[in-house]
């Protein structure tokens, strides 16, 4: 009898135990994706003892904006003015630069969709968490502005006569101020600091009182004045003179110095060979040569025609003029073998030949002094100077040529080279602007600015005419798409209107989680007591069957992923109830099929079978509601309609194949014998209405 | 349990709940939600003690929105519905709240130009009547082999019928509550409703593909043949109704007041939706049969 029972349902039982592992196997990774706790568990355990590296599984849900709280603001783009065939790469453009404008204000993942509705145009903008919303419609809303600019060769503008007279007269007046202040501080020198924290209020006073302590300044060229000035006073004095600075003029007191090693002057004659560093290539003699002509200039070298030898034989640019002369320098400032030899020399000595890079030298020692530093403070009187009243100029000219005689542009690969480049094209009016920007600019840069910034800074190799420009530089292919996208949508005037917004609070997309996630729980639990009610064993298979049904549902989810929103979720829940319909029908139908008498497996592989028609149809027609719902219908819509779909497919497979592969495995002839009244094994063998002819 | 015999009764009831409905829905018509009207709806949520209508109204007169709907919501909310507010506007909106209740906070905020107000509400049409000749084309094909005793068109019109008698039901039950708690129809309420026809054919599928099935392999009298079908199917119709229910109804109490009048369309709907599949389909079935003998007969 038990034998007849498991041959009726026409699959081999090994063939069910190795469905049922593999259903097993597809719980623990479906499980493990929505829930990972456990697995990680696990994963960490066995990172500890076999020393491996396994990651973590960690695919989070996606949250659509009603559930983390966020904004969507959608936009019309009015594209009146571009070619039906260029409306898409120009939506694909204002699409870049939005992305551009919100990744600029730092909103995380910022999704901007485009969409045709109709005739019109339609830009969707997703920005989760944002604070300062306000803000992003108005970084969003600008029309980005595309210019082309030249470098700015203008001489700046000459003074005017009343300018000028004003530069005299603040000189003047700064110069008469100063020395009233040091005429005053002569008288005694110590009320310096008094004087300089006192004129904190006075205006026109630089640097200000707490900068007025200028530091040891031997190194700042920016008081090259005072140093020189400064150099050789005497720790506590003040300066006797005014010393007039390039803004300013000063009154300097000298608070401290300190040595600073020596100093000499020196003059001296250069002969080269060829080869040596800076000869010019004229030079033929050897470096025997050069040694022989310098030995035989020495034989004539006193310290008197020392000056004019130099002038005559060096070979050093310019000492026709200088006579060899270097003036005072310190250790540092020359190559180290003359440097050396410099510093070596008495007063008045000539040395031999040195030998250093730049050829032969002979030095003369003039003379030999002490250097100090000097640590100083100041009280600056400001005067007006020419840059106070004519601003530094842009380093870049605005032209007449915009993005709005751009006509395209694209991006294009060199045929020589391959290397991808970007054309533009411009409209008649443009491409006479850019002849004569080209003609000007022949050899210079020419600047393409996209919203105030700098995008590319070709140079200009000939005039171009025919406005048919292209931009080369070190592009990838995605870059110069970005450029060329970039451009396009500077060129096309599609300005955007915004239409509609929805925000939500984060406070309220917490609390829809929390709502949602009790609502989906409630459900479940509330369906599977039903079940287990009703179907007693049977409904105990339909809740694994449903919780599988979970499982894989939400791990798709994750996986796709689908954005979850609230009527996602609602979505879910509802395929909750359509999943459960399919094993109703199947257990109603497997009473029925009991009722006849027909053994348990029969019954069971019948119920099946003759319940899948009304399963096919009715799953059928909610999935037609949902390809519906999902294309014609806006965003909130989509999402119920996708997580009911995929929650209809799920709920195919987890209520017929997984509950009835479970049902073999579970209810042997053996189960069924013994719990068969847990079932619907009818008490009385029906015989009799087997019997009725049908 | 003899369903077929007492059809009149059936048909009775549900002419006056469909007539209701329509009569309701030409009456009262609907409050338009702002996603189909255009409109700005801004939810507030106060921490503190929550301000009547009465008392948010003077707050906003200075800003001469125009005509403004008050809302309580929940415990601690007010929905305030107003025209399309522009981003500038919203931000003074908030500030004049934030001087007078400083524990405010805004929970939500949706503004709807008129532009796509009209274009979701043509989206919606459209997606309905999509919806239902697809439907249609897929249950025509579906009974294509059975046209004995009943033609397979039948089956059609039947489950179309049953399809709009369930979906007047939820529509004139949001109209009057529309008037009296002003309750809005919008995109969701058009998701419900379609997910109503979804459903309501599904069942109604089961049903017929029941009578279909024991026409085929069983003879004797159409309406004993239609009525045996019913009390087969009856339990699984109840069952699965209720199993969806109670999934339903977890929503409706505990998924919070976003997803409050959806569930509650859906909640309408399905049950409607059981009764018809049961009570009006096959009873329909029979009469369909009986007009054709007549007209056959003469």
């Amino acid at each position: 009898m038990s034998k007849k029972f498991s041959t009726t349902s026409g699959v081999p039982r090994i063939s069910v135990k190795r469905r049922t592992a593999l259903i097993a196997v597809l719980f623990i990774i479906a499980g493990s994706l929505t829930y990972p706790g456990p697995a990680n568990w696990l994963i960490d355990q066995t990172n500890n003892a076999l020393r491996t590296h396994f990651g973590h599984i960690d695919k989070p849900f996606v949250l659509g904006l009603d559930l983390q709280g966020g904004t969507r603001l959608e936009y019309e783009a009015d594209v009146s003015h571009v070619s039906s065939d260029k409306q898409s790469a120009a939506l694909d453009g204002v699409r870049d630069v939005i992305e551009r404008r919100v990744n600029a204000m730092g909103v995380s993942e910022p999704l901007v969709q485009t969409a045709r509705a109709g005739a019109a145009w339609r830009v969707s903008v997703e920005l989760a968490g944002i604070k300062d919303i306000n803000q992003a419609i108005k970084m969003i809303g600008e029309t980005p502005i595309l210019e082309f600019k030249e470098q700015n060769n203008e001489p700046a503008r000459t003074l005017t006569a009343d300018e000028k007279k004003k530069i005299a007269d603040s000189a003047v007046d700064a110069k008469a101020k100063a020395q009233a202040m040091l005429a005053d501080i002569q008288k005694d020198s110590s009320k310096f600091e008094g004087l300089v924290k006192a004129a904190t209020t006075t205006s026109g006073i630089v640097p200000n009182p707490a900068g007025s302590d200028l530091g040891f300044i031997k190194d700042n060229s920016q008081y090259q004045n005072i140093y020189a000035a400064a150099k050789d006073a005497k720790a506590g004095t003040v300066l006797p003179a005014v010393i007039e600075g390039a803004d300013a003029d000063y009154v300097v007191k000298v608070v401290d110095t300190k040595a600073a090693g020596q100093e000499i002057q020196a003059r001296h004659i250069l002969i080269q060979w060829a080869g040596a560093s800076n000869a010019p290539t004229s030079t033929t003699r050897t470096k025997a040569e050069a040694l022989a002509k310098i030995q035989d200039i020495k034989k004539q070298l006193t310290d008197k025609n020392f000056t004019d030898l130099a002038k005559k034989y060096s070979e050093e640019p310019g000492a026709n003029i200088t006579g060899g002369d270097l003036g005072w320098f310190a250790k540092g400032a020359m190559v180290q073998a003359f440097e050396d030899k410099a510093f070596a020399l008495a007063k008045g000595q000539i040395s031999d030949p040195v030998e250093t890079q730049f050829g032969y030298h002979l030095i003369f020692k003039e003379d030999e002094r002490a250097s100090q530093d000097v640590h100083v403070m100041v009280m600056g009187f400001k005067k007006i100077i020419e840059s106070d009243i004519l601003p530094p100029q842009d380093a870049w000219k605005t032209t007449d040529l915009t993005g709005k005689q751009l006509q395209s542009a694209a991006v294009e690969f060199d045929p020589r080279t391959g290397v991808p480049e970007v054309s533009l094209q411009f409209n008649d009016e443009g491409a006479k602007l850019f002849a004569d920007i080209t003609k000007r600019n022949v050899g210079k840069p020419v600047a393409i600015f996209l919203d105030n910034q700098p995008i590319s800074v070709p140079t200009v190799q000939t005039e171009i005419l025919g406005g048919k420009a292209v931009i080369t530089g070190n592009f990838s292919i995605a870059e110069s798409k970005l450029l060329a996208q970039r451009l396009q949508a500077g060129a096309l005037p599609v300005p955007i209107k915004l239409i509609a917004q929805q925000s939500v609070g984060p406070i309220l997309g917490a609390a829809s989680v929390s709502a949602s996630l009790k609502a989906g729980l409630w459900g479940l639990l509330l369906v599977s007591l039903f079940m287990l009610f009703f179907y007693r064993l049977p409904g105990l298979i339909s809740i694994g069957a449903l919780g599988m049904y979970t499982f894989i549902s939400l791990a798709i989810f994750k996986l796709l992923p689908v954005t979850l929103s609230l009527s996602g979720i609602a979505g879910f829940v509802l395929s909750v109830g359509m999943a459960v319909d399919a094993n109703v029908l199947i257990f109603e139908r497997l009473k029925e099929e009991l009722k006849l008498g027909k053994p348990y497996a029969l019954a069971m592989e019948e119920a099946f079978k003759r319940a899948w028609l009304s399963i096919r149809d009715g799953n059928a027609t909610s999935l037609i509601s949902c390809f519906v719902l999902y294309w014609f219908t806006s965003s909130v819509i989509k999402g119920f309609a996708l997580t009911l779909a995929i929650g209809v497919l799920v709920s195919m497979f987890t209520a017929i194949t997984i509950t009835r592969n479970l049902m073999r495995f579970f209810f042997t002839p053996a189960v069924v014998e013994k719990f068969g009244w847990l079932l619907f094994v009818p008490r009385k063998p029906a015989v009799e209405e087997t019997n009725k002819p049908s | 349990m003899n369903i077929i015999k007492y059809r009149w009764v059936w048909y009775l009831l549900s002419i006056v709940m469909v007539g209701g409905s329509m009569l309701a829905v030409l009456i009262l018509g609907f409050k338009e939600g702002i996603d189909f009207a255009g409109g700005s709806m801004v939810v507030l949520r106060f921490s503190g003690e929550r301000p009547t209508p009465l008392q948010v109204e003077p707050v906003l007169a200075p800003l001469k929105l125009g005509e403004i709907v008050i809302q309580p919501v929940g415990d601690a909310d007010l929905s305030i519905r107003t025209q399309a507010l522009d981003e500038e506007t919203h931000q003074k909106f908030l500030a004049a709240f934030k001087e007078k209740y400083p524990d405010m906070a805004e929970l939500s905020f949706d503004s709807i130009g008129p532009v796509i107000g009209q274009e979701l509400r043509s989206k919606s049409l459209f997606a309905l009547a999509i919806v239902f000749i697809a439907i249609l084309i897929y249950i025509a094909y579906a009974f294509r082999k059975v046209s004995v005793p009943i033609a397979s068109w039948k089956y059609g019109v039947i489950t179309a019928l049953t399809a709009f008698h369930d979906v007047a039901v939820p529509i004139g039950v949001f109209a009057i509550l529309g008037r009296l708690h002003g309750t809005e129809i919008g995109t969701s309420f058009v998701a419900a409703i379609l997910t109503v026809m979804g459903f309501s054919i599904h069942d109604t599928i089961v049903v017929l593909d029941r009578v279909r099935e024991n026409l085929g392999k069983t003879s004797g009298i159409f309406e004993d043949i239609v009525n045996r079908s019913l009390n087969q199917t009856i339990i699984r119709s109840v069952n699965t109704t209720v199993a969806t229910l109670l999934a339903l109804i977890a929503v409706y109490l505990f998924g919070g007041a976003t997803v409050h009048d959806f569930s509650l369309t859906l909640i309408i709907g399905i049950a409607v939706g059981a009764y018809s599949s049961i009570f009006i389909s096959a009873p329909l079935l029979v009469t369909f049969h009986r007009f054709a003998l007549k007209r056959r007969q003469k």
